[in-house]
């Protein structure tokens, strides 16, 4: 881990302090593998940089390990620079959350934007399912987020991202300066999905019926199984589609469904209330587990 | 070419009414439409969000086919442009918009082959027939106008103009939109067309972002919707 230690202004509800900040290069690397013998997944190994951290792996009921990513200093500051890499061995299965929301802090006036980098491998045959809280852009926030995944024949992913407008409950909402998100999905050598987004609500408002009108939280859930053949998926789509048509009320909350290039779907959320969100995502999730791999969802245990 | 006849070859490419197949889609706006959620006040508002996400990653695209036509030989033509053409259907999660698009293209650049003897589009045609892949509009558009031999500037601004009027003609046939309100829209969108081609012109491909989550919504439902006037 790499540390430089420097006052900084920080601001909270209102009143502001000079303190020691920290902004930090650190990584996380997590390798997971199936033990032939138990059927279960094991972290093989783990390379873990302050203040990134995985307590441990717990047993799912269905035999795959879970994780709960852990950022110790409670979120990203202008200036960090974190990388997690992911590596799901062939025929491994795990789930990966977060203990809480990801908090992005404003920055000095003169700090870099934060950069979060996620690299991510699934082998053949197996499964990694990414179900984190959502990131929660404070005033002033830049993030910079970029996200490679790449999946092996045979295998599948659930992973879903939720951005919120910022600290709702005290009414900040679009008030980060940037934040943008790049995500590349390549299954089976091909790339499926790229979600390029930059959004800067004070240059281009994000309230334009362009955008994102009168939504404010919006999510993206990726559904893949490399090798379902293309008819399948057109199939799934509908059944997805019903079963969105069932979360709420459009005024409140829009989810669309569409089949990838190949390998999958995506499905997309702009939702009034942040807490409409995750028990869409959920149900979507159940109903595409289930018909992709004949077995229920099992919601990630949380610590906190 | 002398420049008075290309600037006429490029409007007759970029008319909205070229036989392409242009009127059949609406790329979701038919549902933000039929949901409430836009109408003819939102509609100038919307439109310049349009322009300055879809439109710009559009941009961008029409671009790199340019130069793939302007300053590529046919050696490597097919790999850059299939890889292009792979990539910008990853930026568009709605199947249908996605297969607009790829049908548009397709349809404009066998047009453009039927106007002379271009191995480049030939090649490019091959190639994507060849691997079943899509032929993208922006992309088709900035190869047959760099192959034409057309001004790279003005070629970006005469394809946001055709999307941006081809928008608001969808529009005529959505909502209570008549000829001279549908002109003023589009003609007060100009300097955002002229603003969206100048900021397309330092970006990569890589690097196009692109936010519309309500009209990804709305072609992405866009297969629910019961009484349909358009193909997307």
């Amino acid at each position: 881990m790499k540390i430089v230690v420097r006052p900084e202004r920080i601001e909270r509800a209102g009143e502001s302090a000079l303190q020691p900040r920290s902004h930090v290069a650190a990584s996380l690397r997590l390798d997971f593998e199936r033990d032939a013998f138990s059927g279960r997944t094991l972290l093989a190994a783990s390379h873990q940089e302050s203040p990134l951290k995985v307590v441990r792996a717990f047993t799912v009921e269905d035999g795959a390990a879970l994780v709960h990513l852990h950022n110790v200093s409670g979120g990203l500051l202008g200036g960090d620079r974190l990388e997690l890499a992911v590596n799901v061995g062939v025929g491994a299965e795990v789930q990966v959350t977060t203990t809480g929301a990801t908090r992005i802090y404003r920055p000095r006036v003169d700090a870099l934007a934060a950069l979060q980098s996620n690299d991510i491998s699934v082998g053949e045959n197996a499964l990694l399912e990414y179900l984190p809280d959502a990131v929660i852009p404070f005033a002033g926030a830049r993030l910079s987020q970029r996200t490679s995944i790449r999946l092996a024949g045979g295998a599948g992913l659930f992973w879903w991202e939720i951005v919120a407008p910022g600290r709702e409950a005290r009414g900040e909402i679009f008030e980060y300066e940037s934040v943008e998100f790049v995500t590349d999905l390549v299954a089976a050598g091909r790339i499926v999905a790229a979600e390029h987004v930059r959004l800067e609500p004070k240059k281009r408002g994000l309230a334009s019926l362009g955008r994102l009108g009168a939504y404010r939280t919006w999510a993206t859930f990726y559904i893949c199984r490399v090798g379902v053949r293309a008819g399948e998926w057109l199939e799934m789509e509908k059944e997805v589609r019903e079963v969105l048509g069932l979360l709420g009320r459009r005024e409140d909350v829009l989810w669309g469904v569409s089949t990838l290039t190949a390998h999958g779907l995506v499905v997309r959320c702009a939702a009034k209330r942040g807490c409409d969100v995750l028990p869409g995502l959920q149900e979507v999730w159940r109903v595409a587990k289930w018909r992709l791999y004949g077995r229920g969802a099992v919601l990630p245990r949380k610590v906190n | 070419m002398d420049s008075e006849l290309a600037e006429l070859r490029l409007l007759h490419l970029a008319d909205s009414a070229l036989p392409i197949g242009g009127l059949a889609h609406s790329f979701g706006l038919e549902l933000l439409v039929a949901a409430g959620l836009l109408g003819v006040r939102e509609l100038p508002e919307f439109l310049k969000g349009f322009l300055e996400e879809a439109g710009f990653l559009e941009a961008v695209f029409c671009r790199a086919g340019f130069r793939l036509g302007n300053e590529a030989g046919l050696e490597g033509l097919a790999r850059n442009w299939l890889a292009l053409n792979e990539r910008l259907s990853a930026r568009k999660p709605a199947r249908e918009s996605r297969a607009g698009s790829g049908s548009l293209g397709r349809n404009f650049l066998a047009a453009v082959g039927g106007l002379g003897d271009f191995a480049l589009v030939r090649e490019a045609l091959r190639a994507s027939k060849e691997t079943q892949g899509l032929v993208h509009h922006s992309l088709a558009f900035g190869l047959g106008c760099g192959v034409l031999g057309f001004e790279e500037e003005r070629a970006i601004l005469a394809f946001l103009h055709s999307c941006a009027a081809s928008l608001v003609s969808a529009c005529q046939r959505l909502l209570p939109l008549g000829q001279n309100a549908a002109m003023r829209i589009l003609w007060e969108l100009k300097p955002v067309i002229v603003e969206t081609m100048k900021r397309s012109a330092g970006c990569s491909v890589d690097d196009a972002s692109c936010f519309m989550p309500l009209l990804d919504w709305g072609a992405m439902e866009h297969p629910a919707l019961a009484t349909r006037l358009f193909i997307s």
